[in-house]
Formats: C-alpha cells, structure tokens, sequence
C-alpha cells in the first residue's frame, strides 16, 4: 500500500508540474479578467457583444454539424466497406488538414472571384457575366464552408481509427445478429463513436473560436476579431482580455458539454486484441457511390485548393528565392516537431495521473492545460514574452555567472516560441492521449501492476505499445497545427527568423496571394508527408 | 528510476530559488559588451523591398540588420513588456497611428540628425523627433470609367450622397486605414460631422465590408459598385500583377484624388522611431538616415508604389502619371490621438 502511494506521487508531481507550467502564462490573463470596466468595455459590451456572440456562435453551430456529418460519415465508410480507390481515400481524406483555413480561404475566393479562374473563363471564352452574389463566399456562409472542408478532417480521424480498431467487436457481433448497416450505424457506431466524435468536433470547434485569418478576410466579427480590434483599435489590452474571458467561458461550457455528452462513461475493451474490423465489399452502384462521394470531398477540400495554389507557383515562379523558402520549411519542421514531441511526452504524463489516480481533482485538473486553446494566439504571446523575460530577470545571475553578454536568453530564443506552441496547442495532442488511454482503461495495468512491475515500466512495456496509435495521431495532429500556426509565431520567434507560415501569411496580408503561394505549399506538402508517413507507420485495417 | 525523476526536478526548482536573486537585473554590464555591429528591428512592414533594402545597408555599413516581424500593436506590446531589457533597437510600421501609440507609452526616444532633417520634411517628423516617416500613401477613389464621369466626384464627404446610394464600396474598419481617414475627419469637421459621415456611407454600401483593397478595386469591374476607397499602391500593384485579369480589372479604373478645392487628399506614412532604452542607437540611427536618403526613397517607390517622403526623390513613373495632388494639411499625430475615437464612432453606426 505504501509503495502503491508513493507511486502515485511520482506522476502526481510530474503531471502537477507540467500543469503549473502550462497554466502560468495564463495566470497574467486571468488577473486581466479582474480590472475594473472601463469606458471602452462599456461601448463593447453596448454595440458589439451580442453580434460577437451571434456570429462566433453560428459559425461554431453549422460547422460543427456540418464536420460531424463529414467526418462521421468518411469514417463509417472507410471503416466498414471496401470500395475502388478505398485505401488511397483511407489517408487522403485526412490531407486537407494540411491546409490552413486562411489558405483555404484565400483560395477559393481566388477561384471564385471576378478574376479567378471560373469567372474568368465564363467571362473570356463564353462571354457569359455571372451574378457575383453566387459566387461570393466572403460571408457567414462562406466562412462555414471553409471551415467545414479544412477541418472535418479532425472528427474523420479520429473516428475512423476508433471505429477500425477499438469498436471492431462490437460492429461484428451486431452483423452476426443480422442487423443492417443503417441499424448498426444507428444503434451501434453512433452510440459508441460519441466520445470520439465529441473529441474531434470540440477540437473543430476551439479551432474555429479561435481562427483569426478566415474571418478577418471576410469581415466577420467574432470574438476572435474583437479581441483584436480591440487590443490593436481601441490599444486596450485589458477589454480584449475580458474579452478573451469571455471566449474562455465559451470554452469552458463546450468542454462541460463534452463531458456531459460522454457521461462520465468509458468505453474501454477488456481484450488485448485491438482487431480490424472485416470489411464488407461494395459492389456496383453502392461501390460507385462510396467512391463518388470521397472522391467529392477530397477533390473539393484538397485537391481544388492545390491545383489553385500549384498555379499561383507557377505564376509567380522565380519571384521567391527557393533557398529562403527552403530554410523556412526547415525551421518549420524543427519548431513544429520539437513541441509537438513535448507536447505528446507531457500529454503522457498528465494523462497518466489522470488515468490512475482516483480522485476526482485529477480528472478536472487536466482539463484546466486545454484553456491554452481557448486563448487567441496573440494574449498567449503576450502573457509568455511577460513570463519568458520574468524568468530572464530571475536567472540574471546565473547568467553573469556563465558569461552571457545579454540579459535576455530564454526571451530571445526558440524556447520561448516553443513553450508557447506547448500551451497553445496542448489541448490537440492530450485529447489524442486522453482518448487512447480511455479506450485501453486501467485492466492491464492493474494487472501488471498485480504483478509486482513498476509502474513506470508497465507505462513503458504495457501502456505505450497499446497507445501507439493515439500517440502517433495526436503527433500528426499537432505537428501540423503548428506548421500552420501564425499569430504565435509571428510574435516570439527570434531574431530573423521566419517559418513557413509566417511567409504565407505575411505576403498574404499585404494581398500578395500569388506570393504566398509557394510558402502555402510547401506547408501543405509538409503536412501531407508527416499525415502520409505516420498512417503508413500506423498500418492499422487491412491493407 | 521514477524516484531520481522527482529527485531530479526538485533539485531544478531548488536551483532556480537558490539563484532567485531579485536585484541584480541592471544590464549595463552587458551593454559594455554589446558593441557587435548591429541593429534590431521590430517591423511591421513585410514587403520584400524591404528586405532588400536592409541588405544594401549592410553591404554599405557592415552593420548587420535583425529582424522581428509582427502586427504593429503586438510588436509594440512585446517592447512594452520587455522594458528596459529590450533587444529592440528600432521600431517601423505601416501606419502613424500606430508610431503615436509608441510614443504614448514612452517607448520611443529623441532622434534628430541634420541629415534627417533635411531628407524628410517637418511634416513628416513627430514634432518631439520621436519618430520620423519614410513612405507616403494616398487614400483615393477609384472609380468604374464607363459608369461615373470623374466630374461627378469631388470630396470624401461628397459621397454620402443619395446618388452614390448601393454604388459605393470599402473594406472593414478593422483596416487602420479607413481608422486613419476617419481620425482625420474627426480633426477637421469634429466628432458629430465625422460620424454623420460613417453613417452615410454605411447606408450607401454595395455591400456590407469584405476583403481587402483590391477586393474593392474587383468589386467595381464586377459591377457590385460604382466608387471605392483605395490606397494608391495597391492600384500600383495591381497594374503590375502577373496576373492579366487583375492588370484588366485595374485598367477599367479611374482614380481621383478627393478634396482638392477643399481639405486635402488623405495621406498616411509608413514611418519608425527609436526604441528607449536602444542598445544600438547610433546603428539605428543610420538605418534610419539610410531609409530616407535618396536610393532607399527611390527603391520605395519603384517597387511598392509608395511616395516618398524625401522632396528631392520623385515618384515613380506611375504615380506621377496620376498627377500630382493636394495633401490633408492636419499634423500626422492627431491620427493616432482620435484612431479609438474613430474605431468607436464605427461601431456605433455599424460598419462592420
């Protein structure tokens, strides 16, 4: 029994510690709430509040239905059936995760607008004029659309991997009794996919709460443009903070929801054999029908925007210098891989705790390290560059003690950017864990743990191996967020440093899209080698 | 295993309290030190002239330029937060409401040189020397050539007009530009006329903001409106584009300079000031001579269709062929002191 604590307390203090960490920068934000309303929080809360919580709460709405019902339905597909082009859609239908939404957006309202390709072509060779209000995606609408194509990946994947895997038993027993595939889908896969839904349409959600780049290019105030505007308009940090609370909140009640929806229940699986589920063959119009449909939704999410941005390339080739942008994508990989690791590596620990330890204070406290999400990129900047030079005044000695010609080390260097992209994004890749250890429950470490192993090893030997698809996908997942990451970035990088997305985004905020193409690229190109090589590190279904 | 784990990160947060010593954080030891040739710079200009411009300085000086690009507030916010600390040695954006705010917050320290003076005229420098400008840009009209005769336009005001009603167009008030233009209505006509006029123009919106400049400029060929608000460097840019429909869409444009028999047409800068606390001052300093001198001023306005800010630089070809024009005569810094103003007055008549 003493051991039994004493065990327990070495992921307690590990997992307390990351939290701490993580939670620190959000203190300053936090103290922010409490500043007493100003003038400027008046006029906000008289002519804009309600429009930031009407629009920012439609685009969550319909995107969130409109993502369940993609990725739901790509998942069940690839899941149960074999159809032509099956394993090719398998992972493809993942790729348009590899394009940022502000990309995204940029490209279409390139194909769409008056001098796109489409207008363009009617115009030119059909001398036909089109209503422009059809073609304007620059609204509410609009934005849903983006955000549905770029980010329904996110339900897609984590779905599918669920339903392949973990629900294999179950889906088979229910064929065995002879029920149809819309009774099982109905009875069986939606009731036990909820918690995987629910992870990956709050991870659509926060995304879309959170996005700056769509919603600015189309002139859609939400509370993400508010606490802009505000901070950069009215110079008030304070009321963008409040603001920032606001959207916290937000946050806050979703994440309540999702665990409301899941009921405190587990869906854990008392056998060792995380099988495949048998597919079942489609045949003529059906097998037609599945693969028209992927086909649809890859070509629109992904393959459109590429073929518009190759053109971009195309266009503007020799007008970037290709060395630069290769060093871009190499700054890029490293930042992005090194948090991401961190992020997965921390994400085990505290899930861990979490998982063994039996008070209900371990199961909330995760939670708190996901409000990172919830923080727009720029308050997150602000309240890191102010712990980040804190800790610089703190070390000072140290560092006139080693030598060092400067008072700020840490501040000026990629550990701050670095501890930045952990707290924004760690809410990605502990869903991806948490999950995974949901799904593998605490059996066979207790077992083990029966057995007289350590727990550090029964994490090594039993935990990690029955985990290695929710570490690989939460990889994937935050490597490629923060390949696309700007605001953050923007801010924190050092001296003469520049990735990928700052490049596209800078050009493309100065209206040079055509510029930003081949930095847009290169992310996407990036992005889809890392999906395409950890779902061939996966190998999960038949092949 | 797991115990030296904890062994280890106890005797790490035994360290950092140990060494916690609070005041010892004065940096003039390092400044000593710190004489490597160099300048930093916080912009918020991202154009790739600018980039070449820096190289040419270094080439010329041997002083090496750093950058950290970034929004202007952000950036600003970061030297706030780093105080007197910071590695920022110069501070360069795209708008004067943004170089105000600087100073504000006392960011920024005193730069005069006789060689600055001369480069850039008083018009265009604080009038504390807290920061000077270095490129000019015109908020116009662009108009569609087969629909609107340049006759019928005449001053910004003019547009409220119910003629123009469900013919005009113009980007979100989140750009600083249309802040800026609205900040300088509320220096010449005051607070009430400023407003009427945010309100008039919402009521004759095409349709409600979206996209940037040259959104606008497409949105008049494709017969959405008739009159928009543009800068002139956009309409440079588009004339030159790779992309043929856009250089189309450019030529069916008039553009007309708003105010001449009156106020003037609005202008805002691009400009930078001095980091306080700067540890390369001097370096700054030349940057800053380097910027508005003759051959940066030049490039400027080549390769981006900005106006120069040094009288003895022309224009380029384009620009000048647009004729010239008379400016808003209001001092550059009553733009950053009403920039809330107008931001507020925006939201109270409901331009998005």
């Amino acid at each position: 029994m003493k051991r039994r604590i004493a065990n327990v307390n070495g992921w307690t203090i590990g997992a307390l510690l990351i939290i701490i960490l993580l939670f620190i920068p959000n203190l300053s934000i936090v103290t922010g709430i409490f500043a007493p309303n100003n003038e400027n929080w008046e006029h906000i809360r008289e002519f804009m509040l309600l429009n930031y919580i009407k629009s920012s709460l439609t685009l969550v709405f319909f995107t969130a239905i409109l993502t369940i019902a993609i990725g739901l339905s790509l998942a069940w597909l690839i899941a149960q059936y074999d159809f032509p082009l099956r394993n090719f859609m398998k992972w493809s239908l993942i790729l348009p995760l590899s394009i940022p939404p502000f990309i995204g957006a940029y490209t279409y309202h390139g194909i769409l607008n008056y001098t796109g390709i489409i207008q363009k072509t009617l115009r030119n060779h059909f001398d036909v004029t089109v209503n422009q209000s059809y073609f304007d995606i620059m609204n509410v609408p609009g934005a849903i659309f983006i955000y549905t194509l770029f980010l329904y990946p996110y339900v897609y994947m984590i779905t599918r991997i669920f339903l392949s895997n973990q629900a294999a038993s179950l889906i088979e027993s229910a064929r065995t009794l002879g029920k149809g595939s819309i009774e099982i889908f109905l009875k069986v896969v939606l009731p036990i996919s909820r918690v995987s839904i629910v992870g990956g349409v709050s991870l659509v959600i926060l995304e879309v709460l959170n996005d700056y780049g769509v919603v600015k290019y189309f002139g859609i105030q939400t509370f993400s443009t508010a606490i802009f505007q505000t901070w950069f308009g009215l110079g008030d940090l304070n009321s963008s903070i409040k603001l920032a609370a606001c959207l916290m909140g937000i946050v806050i009640f979703i994440l309540l929801i999702e665990w409301a929806l899941r009921g405190g229940k587990k869906y854990s699986f008392a056998s060792t054999k995380v099988r495949p589920l048998p597919l079942v063959k489609l045949t003529g119009k059906k097998a037609a029908m599945a693969t028209g449909y992927t086909l649809i939704i890859f070509t629109i999410a992904f393959l459109i925007p590429v073929l518009q941005l190759l053109d971009w390339v195309i266009l503007t080739f020799g007008k970037v210098p290709m060395e630069e942008v290769l060093t871009y994508a190499k700054n890029s990989i490293i930042v992005a891989g090194t948090a991401a690791l961190l992020i997965i590596l921390f994400s085990l620990i505290i899930g861990n705790f979490s998982r063994i330890t039996k008070h209900k204070f371990a199961k909330v406290l995760p939670k708190l390290t996901i409000l990172g999400y919830s923080i727009p990129g720029a308050v997150i900047a602000v309240a890191v560059v102010t712990t980040f030079i804190a800790i610089d005044r703190y070390l000072a000695p140290v560092y006139i003690w080693l030598g060092v010609d400067s008072a700020l080390v840490l501040s000026v260097s990629l550990v701050m950017l670095i501890s930045a992209y952990i707290i924004r994004f760690f809410a990605i890749g502990y869903n991806s864990i948490e999950s995974g250890y949901t799904k593998i429950g605490t059996d066979f470490r207790d077992a083990s743990r029966m057995l007289g192993v350590s727990s550090l090893r029964t994490f090594f030997k039993i935990d990690i191996p029955m985990m290695k698809g929710a570490i690989i996908s939460g990889f994937i997942l935050t490597f490629v967020d923060i390949l696309k990451e700007i605001p953050l970035t923007l801010i924190l990088r050092p001296f003469n440093y520049d990735t990928l997305a700052t490049k596209a985004f800078q050009y493309a905020s100065d209206e040079k899209i055509m510029e930003a193409s081949q930095a847009s690229l290169l992310i996407v190109g990036v992005s889809a080698i890392a999906i395409f090589i950890f779902n061939k590190l996966l190998r999960e279904g038949p092949k | 295993m797991k115990r030296s784990f904890v062994l280890v990160l106890v005797s790490l947060l035994l360290i950092l309290a140990a060494c916690g010593n609070k005041k010892s954080t004065d940096t003039t030891g390092s400044e000593k030190k710190n004489e490597k040739a160099e300048v930093n710079l916080y912009t918020s200009r991202h154009y790739d002239v600018d980039n070449e411009l820096y190289k040419k300085f270094e080439d010329e000086t041997g002083i090496k330029v750093n950058v950290i690009k970034g929004e202007a507030d952000e950036l600003i916010e970061r030297i706030k937060r780093e105080g007197t600390a910071t590695q920022a040695d110069l501070f360069l954006t795209a708008d004067v409401g943004r170089l105000y705010r600087a100073k504000e917050q006392g960011l920024l320290q005193e730069v005069s040189s006789d060689k600055l003076s001369k480069q850039i005229p008083e018009k265009f420098r604080d009038s504390d020397d807290m920061w000077v400008g270095l490129t000019k840009r015109a908020r116009v009209l662009v108009y569609n050539k087969d629909k609107v005769k340049p006759e019928e336009l005449s001053t910004y005001e003019a547009l409220v007009d119910n003629k123009w009603k469900g013919r005009f167009l113009v980007r979100s008030s989140e750009s600083v530009y249309n802040q800026s233009l609205l900040a300088s209505f509320i220096e010449i006509d005051g607070e009430e006329k400023a407003k009427e006029w945010a309100q008039g123009i919402v009521d004759n919106m095409a349709r409600s903001p979206e996209g940037g400049d040259r959104d606008q400029a497409k949105g008049i060929a494709a017969g959405i409106g008739d009159v928009a608000i543009m800068n002139t460097y956009y309409l440079g840019q588009m004339l030159n584009s790779q992309d043929s429909e856009e250089v189309k869409v450019a030529e069916q444009l008039g553009i007309f300079f708003p105010n001449q028999e009156t106020t003037g047409t609005h202008v805002n800068i691009s400009g930078a000031g001095v980091v306080n606390g700067s540890k390369n001052a001097d370096n700054a300093l030349k940057l800053l001579e380097f910027l508005t001198g003759e051959e940066a001023q030049f490039t400027f306005a080549e390769a981006n269709y900005e106006y120069p800010v040094n009288p003895d630089v022309e224009p380029a070809e384009l620009l000048k062929s647009w004729g010239e024009f008379k400016e808003q005569e209001i001092p550059l810094e009553v733009l950053g002191e009403n920039n809330a103003k107008a931001i507020m007055l925006f939201n109270e008549v409901g331009w998005k």
